[in-house]
């Protein structure tokens, strides 16, 4: 893996791992909107972002 | 809902797509690469609906939105995660795309054999694949003769939705192979994005706007909007079910075949932004549907029976209301289709082709459009049948595809990895999966899916380290990606 891919695979792993704990944790008494929905709303986003700057270099050389 | 607003639709339905599968017949189809992957020249925009409606099954809008009716807000996080777990493409599609184009791979199977130089490692993956696909499109086929009989109050019988849904996807795949089954994925995905996101507009305006339908949970089932909740979704549970979907876009044919489609790494990554985008308002659209079927039908027998409710109720117009039936029951074809072609090049190119000498090219072909009305046939009968062992391997079908996983993840990153290690862990691990779903036995209160990839993972390791690896061919191939993707930043 080179540098990049790295960097952005390691913070969509800290993301994924965060989609686990913090709804089981934190979260378990919050029964609100404001509680897992957002979140995991919010961390989905995130990933997307992720992703973004993961592919920004790829060529359309085919 | 009217049997005759339903058939109207139906027909609608069927006369679009088949026009635009005809009007997908460009370029040859007379080789596997032009039949299966398109030339390898799929533009990012058809490539992301047709990833996207491949998928997204039936299973989300009516099995989500009733796993949201019976465990709450969990049913969300676990669609989440498995959508995160899409980033998996982003690693590896990129030497899926390149290795696929380099060594001319049509399916991931026949990936895995030359990787692990070693005709068996492809035989072995690719009956494992049909193994657990098969009962999965039968089961959607089932879904979707339950889902019309259901609306139509039996006016539109089991039988009679099953027969319409088989010769569809029969003939979605045989047009023009993938590229008619990718046009008419992307209408289904298209017309299902906008109408699906109208439908939850209208139930929310009808609840009282986004604070009406937040109150009406927050007081009426507050315990929906945590977990674990009322208990449905423990931490097990939530892990036994995300593992295996997790892995989902590497581990199973239909999806990771895709990733040899595009025409560039630009495209590639059109399709990978593109579901993103498309998943996320897919997933929101499916859980809001099962909280608001929670919301105004508390007391379903059945959770499966949230979105059919839902849709049929006062609030969905009744034109829009078929309109959704009837793409709920394209979602399931969009699915189907797509895995009739990856198991028929699995089969004619990894089967055929490895135990029959001198095949070439088009013998392979052949065999293959021969296959692909053979397995249509298989998954009918199998959904007319409803025996207990097809539902089994079809829950099992992520459970028992992630015993893969450990040897694609070797394919790219281990040059230590052999074919015994392959074939040990993917035949072991797909039995001992079946097993444990056949007697329902959860070891340690651990799902099949974990169980799975653990033993998988510890077979190809432990069995390669006693054997001994392709050397040359692991060190050209994870050689040339490395080089590859080094220039390519």
């Amino acid at each position: 893996m080179n540098k990049k891919e790295k960097i952005w695979g390691l913070t969509i792993l800290i993301i994924i791992l965060l989609g686990y704990l913090i709804p089981y944790t934190l979260l378990s008494n919050v029964a609100k909107w404001y509680g897992s929905f957002l979140l995991w709303t919010v961390l989905a986003i995130l990933i997307i972002a992720a992703n973004y700057m993961l592919t920004k270099d790829w060529s359309d050389e085919e | 809902m009217s049997t005759t607003l339903v058939w109207s639709m139906i027909i609608i339905y069927v006369a679009f797509a088949l026009v635009i599968a005809y009007l997908s017949r460009n370029g040859k189809q007379d080789s596997m690469t032009g039949y299966f992957l398109g030339d390898r020249k799929l533009n990012g925009f058809v490539s992301a609906l047709s990833y996207s409606a491949t998928t997204y099954s039936a299973f989300m809008l009516v099995g989500l939105a009733g796993l949201t009716y019976n465990g709450g807000i969990g049913a969300y996080g676990f669609e989440i995660i498995y959508f995160m777990g899409v980033s998996l493409v982003a690693i590896f599609g990129p030497r899926f795309w390149l290795v696929g184009k380099k060594y001319g791979y049509v399916t991931p199977s026949e990936m895995l054999g030359d990787r692990y130089q070693n005709k068996w490692v492809a035989i072995v993956t690719a009956i494992s694949s049909c193994l657990f696909l098969i009962p999965y499109s039968a089961v959607q086929l089932t879904g979707i003769g339950y889902l019309l009989q259901g609306v139509t109050n039996n006016a539109v019988s089991y039988t009679t939705g099953v027969i319409i849904a088989t010769v569809l996807a029969l003939v979605f795949s045989y047009i023009a192979g993938i590229r008619s089954v990718a046009w008419t994925d992307s209408l289904q995905a298209l017309v299902m994005i906008i109408t699906a996101t109208i439908v939850v507009i209208l139930i929310i305006n009808g609840l009282g706007g986004i604070t009406g339908f937040f109150d009406r949970i927050e007081t009426n089932h507050a315990e929906d909007l945590t977990v674990p909740g009322n208990g449905y979704f423990s931490f097990w549970t939530f892990l036994g079910l995300t593992i295996p979907w997790f892995f989902f876009s590497i581990s199973n044919p239909q999806v990771s075949q895709r990733l040899f489609m595009p025409a560039s790494l630009k495209s590639l990554r059109h399709m990978l932004m593109g579901f993103l985008i498309f998943g996320l308002i897919y997933t929101i659209v499916s859980v809001v549907w099962g909280f608001s079927a929670a919301i105004l039908f508390p007391d379903l027998e059945n959770a499966d029976l949230a979105t059919p409710m839902l849709l049929s109720s006062d609030l969905v117009p009744p034109v829009l209301g078929a309109i959704v039936m009837v793409g709920i029951m394209a979602a399931a074809i969009s699915t189907i289709d797509s895995i009739l072609l990856t198991l028929s090049s699995l089969f004619s190119r990894d089967v055929y082709g490895n135990m029959k000498k001198q095949t070439d090219d088009k013998k392979q072909l052949k065999v293959g459009k021969i296959v692909i009305p053979i397995i249509a046939i298989l998954a009918f009968l199998f959904a007319q049948l409803q025996l207990d062992l097809i539902a089994v391997l079809s829950v099992a079908s992520s459970a028992g595809l992630i015993v893969v996983v450990p040897a694609i993840i070797g394919t790219f990153f281990w040059k230590k990895g052999t074919a015994a290690g392959v074939i040990s862990s993917v035949s072991i691990g797909s039995l001992a999966v079946i097993i444990l779903e056949f007697f329902t036995i959860t070891p340690l209160g651990l799902k099949s899916g974990i169980w799975g990839l653990l033993l998988s993972a510890i077979l190809y390791i432990g069995v390669s380290a006693v054997t001994k690896p392709p050397a040359e061919k692991a060190e050209e191939f994870i050689g040339y990606v490395t080089a590859k993707l080094k220039s390519n930043k």
